[in-house]
């Protein structure tokens, strides 16, 4: 019955779903898991890289965490192609805003512009949805730190702490046992971690298959983006002591 | 479609234009934006039209001039307690020629609403007929009767919209509906829409208002309002070389216009002379 | 000629503008108003070719309340001043640019007041008073000599009326007087003058 209508986005089955939406979401549930964990003074992102051939050479750039604005970053869960155009999308806006406005634009009105966007590819004849889910994580004057997600379906929602990939609804789990309210963001990164070491399938994490960013306020009040280099998550992740974690639970 | 063309149609968009430009786009067949409620008129191929125009038309420097537009005019229209009288003379000029004496200057766009012309004849005779087909959709599409506000809000978007091609309109829209009472609009070729009481459009505007303005009172009684509208034309019709031929009266109340007949200046100036005592500059 | 005058105070911003509106050699109307509320606590007053004012004023306003109902929050002084500078400049690169002058005005998030003035061509400036037109010629002077940072409404209300006096004496046309306005956390609001 659905191949009638799975290889039109733009067309509703008779039982009222949208098969390349759903295709696309179920694409996601495989890709690398990404965490993000909002504290009181931060908001933590990690995410799994599937490396796929030790012959594969090794970009030791960030390839699935990118800074958007002044004061937001994202991580993605999908195809990396597709999160390529919507970043760029996502840049150019935000650059706009701030041409028109003289101010950074509100951390919401980019996670709405670019679900808009996403909208639209579920609606319009002859596309695919893009592939991929965000993790945005920024802070405004408005609301001060917030992390949202976003999915191929265009919807959004802001979170205190969730995960969107592979094995999400298992990270999410125990997400909801660890998380405190009170959390400050050295917690959430140990948290981030260990939340990610416990769900990953890899057995060992290494920076080869971690990638890190936090959002934080710097002594001035400036909002500080840092996406981590390689050493500096192996450095952490001796130091959260998850690799012991992860040798004990197998 | 490619990836720039639906980034384009959803990329950054700032003006509730470009939204409306969109949103008709999608749903044009309902929807009464301006581009849906003007036809297309064509704007001939050259790069200035105005300039093409005042180089064609403009009698005042150039009088061998091919195209002479009809111009020249006195208009008025005020407000008082017993609604609103509209007063108009009935000349046509095309530079020193008067083309006609017996021009209708009122617009009768429906029973309830006036419109007058001053400027270029044709543009305020089709625009204003237009305003009248807008306004009897507005009625279809509303089930309610268009106030004299939107009614002259879509004809001053309207000019602006042909703003800097030549369009030469002074036009009062005069109707009384039940939501505003007797309401007068002036709109003009610039896009200027100004609401008020008193107005005088046209050449002889200022001889109007003379008279118009020393003997208005809000109390005047229908008959003496009349009066005073037939006799403030008069005026710009004895001075202002570019108004005169006849006077045409109207009296807007609750239940609509009615038309207070055509009165030849020439009979007209002797008959209040005489009355008045007035106009002693001429010896008769 | 119009009257465009603004004067940022402590906790507000006064805006003054001349009521008659002129076309050729007549005064059509005696009681204009060339401001336009934007939202609750920011307004602009204009001047500049007839027809264009309106329509781009009421552009701005139909955009700033866009903005307000997509955002969940009203658009701050500052943002106004940029967006319409923005809107301004794109004009003047279009094929008919809007020849309009205007002052945005009113008191931002933290009750201060804020005044820029912008003109056709996309010069904005943030001062604390400004006039566009000929009133600049007459004012600039009294109040370059009497405003004073942090001056109180009632100073400023003062310092207008002294403005308003020496153009009442020395303008040739009778701008048939001010419509004045004030914006402070209040809201905005007009008071006889």
């Amino acid at each position: 019955m659905s191949r009638r209508y799975d290889s039109r986005t733009t067309i509703f089955s008779p039982e009222g779903r949208l098969y390349q939406v759903e295709y696309a979401l179920e694409a996601i549930n495989h890709a690398g898991t990404a965490i993000g964990i909002m504290a009181k003074d931060g908001i933590a992102i990690v995410a799994e890289r599937k490396v796929t051939s030790k012959l594969l050479e090794q970009d030791s750039s960030a390839e699935k965490m990118y800074i958007l604005n002044e004061n937001t970053l994202c991580g993605v869960a999908g195809m990396t192609a597709d999160a390529g155009i919507l970043i760029n999308y996502i840049r150019e806006s935000s650059q706009e805003y701030l041409k028109i406005y003289n101010k950074e634009p509100p951390l919401e009105h980019i996670v709405k512009h670019v679900c808009n966007l996403k909208q639209g590819y579920t609606q319009y004849g002859g596309l695919r949805p893009f592939g991929v889910s965000f993790l945005f994580a920024g802070y405004d004057d408005r609301f001060g730190f917030q992390l949202y997600t976003s999915n191929p379906s265009g919807n959004y929602s802001g979170w205190k702490a969730t995960s969107i990939g592979a094995n999400n609804s298992s990270a999410q789990t125990i997400l909801k046992q660890e998380y405190k309210d009170d959390l400050d963001l050295e917690d959430a990164k140990k948290l981030a971690l260990k939340v990610l070491s416990k769900t990953t399938d890899s057995t060992k994490l290494t920076s080869e298959k971690v990638e890190f960013s936090t959002v934080s306020l710097a002594s001035n009040g400036h909002v500080q983006l840092k996406i981590w280099k390689p050493e500096e998550i192996d450095k952490l992740l001796q130091e959260s002591g998850v690799l012991e974690d992860t040798e004990e639970d197998k | 479609m490619s990836i720039n063309q639906i980034a384009s149609k959803y990329a950054y968009k700032s003006t509730v234009n470009q939204e409306l430009t969109d949103y008709n786009s999608t749903f044009s067949p309902i929807t009464t934006s301006i581009d849906n409620l003007s036809p297309l008129i064509s704007i001939p191929p050259i790069n200035q039209p105005t300039d093409f125009l005042r180089a064609h038309t403009d009698d005042e420097t150039n009088p061998d001039c091919s195209i002479k537009i009809a111009h020249g005019t006195t208009t008025l229209a005020f407000r008082f307690k017993g609604g609103i009288i509209v007063a108009v003379d009935s000349r046509a000029t095309a530079g020193n020629w008067i083309a006609s004496q017996t021009v209708k200057k009122v617009i009768e766009i429906n029973p309830m609403l006036l419109g007058t012309m001053a400027g270029g004849a044709a543009d305020c005779q089709y625009w204003e007929t237009w305003l009248g087909t807008q306004c009897r959709l507005h009625e279809l599409r509303n089930k309610e009767r268009i106030t004299v506000a939107a009614a002259s809000k879509i004809l001053s978007n309207l000019v602006y919209n042909y703003k800097g091609m030549g369009l030469s309109m002074g036009t009062m829209v005069c109707g009384c509906t039940p939501k505003e009472g007797p309401t007068i609009y002036y709109v003009d070729s610039d896009g200027t829409r100004l609401k008020g009481d008193i107005f005088c459009v046209g050449s002889g505007q200022t001889f109007a208002y003379g008279v118009l303005d020393s003997n208005y009172k809000w109390d005047l009684t229908v008959d003496e309002a009349l009066y005073l509208g037939k006799r403030s034309i008069l005026a710009a019709a004895h001075r202002d070389a570019y108004s005169g031929g006849s006077i045409n009266l109207y009296h807007i109340t609750e239940e609509g216009w009615n038309y207070h007949g055509n009165y030849d200046v020439g009979p007209l100036f002797w008959e209040i002379k005489e009355k008045e005592g007035s106009f002693n500059n001429v010896k008769g | 000629m119009d009257i465009i005058l603004g004067i940022r105070l402590k906790e507000s911003t006064l805006f003054a503008t001349s009521k008659a509106f002129t076309r050729g050699i007549s005064v059509l109307k005696a009681t204009d108003d060339k401001t336009i509320d934007l939202n609750t606590h920011n307004m602009m007053a204009y001047t500049g070719e007839s027809g264009d004012t309106t329509q781009f004023a009421e552009h701005i306003k139909a955009n700033v309340q866009l903005f307000g109902l997509r955002e969940g929050y009203d658009m701050e002084s500052s943002e106004i001043a940029s967006f319409v500078r923005n809107q301004l400049a794109t004009s003047l690169r279009s094929r008919k640019p809007y020849q309009v002058q205007v002052l945005i005005g009113g008191a931002n998030n933290e009750g201060e007041g804020f005044l820029s003035m912008i003109d056709y061509l996309g010069t904005r400036c943030d001062l604390p008073y400004a006039a566009h037109g000929y009133a600049a010629f007459y004012t600039m002077s009294l109040l370059d000599h009497h405003y004073k940072d942090d001056i109180s409404l009632d100073d400023g209300l003062r310092l207008l009326k002294l403005c308003e006096e020496e153009l009442t004496k020395r303008m040739p046309m009778d701008f048939k007087g001010l419509n004045v306005k004030i914006v402070d956390k209040e809201g905005i609001r007009t008071i006889d003058f």
